[in-house]
């Protein structure tokens, strides 16, 4: 069918209104803040927030690292625990969903583990390792783990019934259909958890930090709660959005330059 | 040998013999022998002392329920715990989902309010709901009132966001059709959209269930005085390993429950939806 390309033009208005929505949002944030409106020992403006951001870079106190240190302690621990669910989930979901055995005996226990928050093991964690970074790996571990299987387990399920008989009958043995057919037809939900992954892995992150550490951005906020110090509060708050925020970028165009040749 | 190739299989019944082998290969077997070996390792590795007396053993877990069920805990039993946690998160699962469902439908069948809403919801979008929690403290104090401000946060974004993407990523055939009958912009609304959106707007019900349960309980690991996340926290200050675990165990079972429950209804609500097999 022939149709015409149309291109519709968005109205002013359309591209206006995002923008005046932004300017809204942070004006009306300064302002409350200003006029006093919410005590200043509950909420920090803006510009107060910049400000920090800005002395953070050299100065280490109150809470005793620079930010460029706190960053570092949670994405190192992040990177390894994402990692390592990376490495242990996928292989895992991949054959509980082609191997009837891998299935019938991996199934109860991921299971039984699977509703359970990884936050809730964070007591049970500082118990067996402490509140250094084995910790808290384990943690990231654990809330990675869970999309991982699930989807490339789903990933393998998916593969269509039609190309499996026909290689059948072509001679391929199970192994052959499973590393030959199954993977490469699971790739694409695969790749779907990574993004899943990453988002809970960052959430476990400050959550762990929250409770048991001693820098990374948790902490950050952490200190600022106790210290009463909104401002700090609200910049490891922005902190972490725009750290996970980065992340997920760079995740997303290793996951378009691995998935280019493959169709969705 | 997997069973997705063969569908066929499931209409002709074929007679089986009942060998060693076909024992060892079925699926409810190797669970039965999964479940087993699990329980087996974690009691030995208890007894071993492999985490110092940091791992409970597994009867040392149904000892400690069991008490807690009648001896009450901070004045509190268990099941008044699991009440505690339970009511938090349906107060705060109930206002996101009034809030952001109506919120998501709405932009995503208007362009102005999309143009107004999006920016800044993109921009709260990647805080996790758990680094609120501090904020969350210093504005409601620890009271209850923070603790469902952080569940309503967490469950927000997938409630909308799941409502938003459910009602863009309907079928344009699908308003081709109502169109072709007759039905005017209020047809094509409440006869498609709502309908084609259901589906979605479950699945993102379902992440919110799953984000308010991590909510609720690092909110307790924080401050509480009841709730499952303050029966963890105080076996930790205790040194009472068992709690914790029970209290875990406890968590599971709940968190299952409610997850079964939404699904149910789910089923109920859209019987049209296709299942994925296997999930």
């Amino acid at each position: 069918m022939a149709y015409e390309n149309v291109q519709v033009k968005t109205p002013l208005v359309l591209r206006l209104l995002p923008l005046l929505s932004i300017v809204l949002f942070f004006g009306s944030w300064q302002m409350v803040v200003d006029w006093e409106i919410v005590p200043s020992t509950m909420l920090a403006s803006p510009l107060q927030v910049f400000q920090l951001f800005i002395v953070k870079w050299t100065d280490v106190n109150p809470d005793g690292g620079l930010l460029s240190q706190h960053i570092w302690t949670s994405v190192q621990e992040a990177f390894i625990g994402y990692l390592l669910s990376l490495l242990v989930g996928i292989p895992l979901g991949l054959a509980m969903g082609w191997f009837v055995v891998v299935e019938g005996l991996a199934r109860p226990f991921f299971e039984m583990i699977r509703p359970i928050p990884p936050i809730a093991w964070i007591p049970l964690t500082i118990f067996w390792f402490g509140i250094g970074l084995e910790g808290k790996v384990f943690i990231i571990f654990l809330g990675g783990i869970v999309p991982c299987v699930i989807n490339s387990y789903v990933g393998v399920r998916m593969t269509n019934p039609t190309l499996i008989q026909m290689a059948r009958t072509y001679g391929a043995t199970d192994w052959q259909i499973f590393r030959q057919l199954c993977i490469p037809s699971a790739l694409p939900m695969v790749f779907g958890a990574l993004q899943i992954a990453l988002a809970l892995c960052w959430t476990c992150l400050v959550g762990a930090e929250l409770l048991a550490a001693d820098s990374g951005l948790g902490f950050l906020i952490t200190m600022g709660r106790r210290l009463a110090l909104p401002d700090m509060v609200v910049l490891g708050m922005i902190m972490v959005g725009l750290t996970g925020a980065v992340i997920g970028v760079i995740i997303d165009y290793f996951e378009k330059r691995l998935l280019a040749g493959i169709r969705r | 040998m997997s069973d997705i190739a063969n569908e066929v299989r499931k209409q002709v019944r074929e007679e089986r013999s009942f060998t060693v082998g076909s024992v060892l290969k079925n699926r409810w077997f190797l669970h039965i022998v999964s479940v087993a070996v699990f329980f087996l390792i974690w009691d030995k590795v208890a007894i071993a002392k492999a985490f110092s007396s940091g791992l409970p053993r597994p009867y040392e877990v149904m000892q400690q329920l069991w008490l807690m069920m009648f001896d009450p805990l901070a004045g509190k039993t268990l099941f008044g715990h699991v009440w505690a946690s339970t009511q938090r998160i349906l107060i705060g699962f109930a206002l996101a989902s009034v809030i952001a469902v109506p919120l998501g439908l709405l932009m995503a069948l208007n362009r102005y309010v999309n143009a107004v809403v999006k920016p800044i919801f993109d921009l709260l979008k990647p805080m996790p709901p758990i680094a609120w929690i501090s904020i969350a403290i210093l504005w409601f104090g620890i009271g209850e009132t923070s603790k469902v401000f952080i569940i309503v946060l967490g469950t927000f974004v997938p409630c909308l966001l799941n409502a938003y993407n459910g009602v863009r990523l309907v079928e344009p055939e699908l308003y081709d059709v109502v169109r072709m009958l007759g039905g005017n912009r209020r047809d094509e609304i409440i006869q498609v959209c709502f309908p084609a959106a259901f589906p979605a707007i479950f699945a993102g019900l379902q992440i919110s269930l799953s984000i308010a349960w991590t909510c609720v309980l690092a909110a307790e690991l924080v401050s509480a005085r009841s709730g499952l996340g303050f029966i963890i926290i105080l076996g930790m200050n205790l040194s009472r390993p068992a709690m914790i675990v029970g209290g875990m165990v406890i968590i599971a079972i709940v968190a299952w429950g409610m997850s079964q429950l939404v699904s149910g209804l789910e089923r109920f609500v859209c019987p049209w939806k296709r299942q994925i097999d296997g999930r």
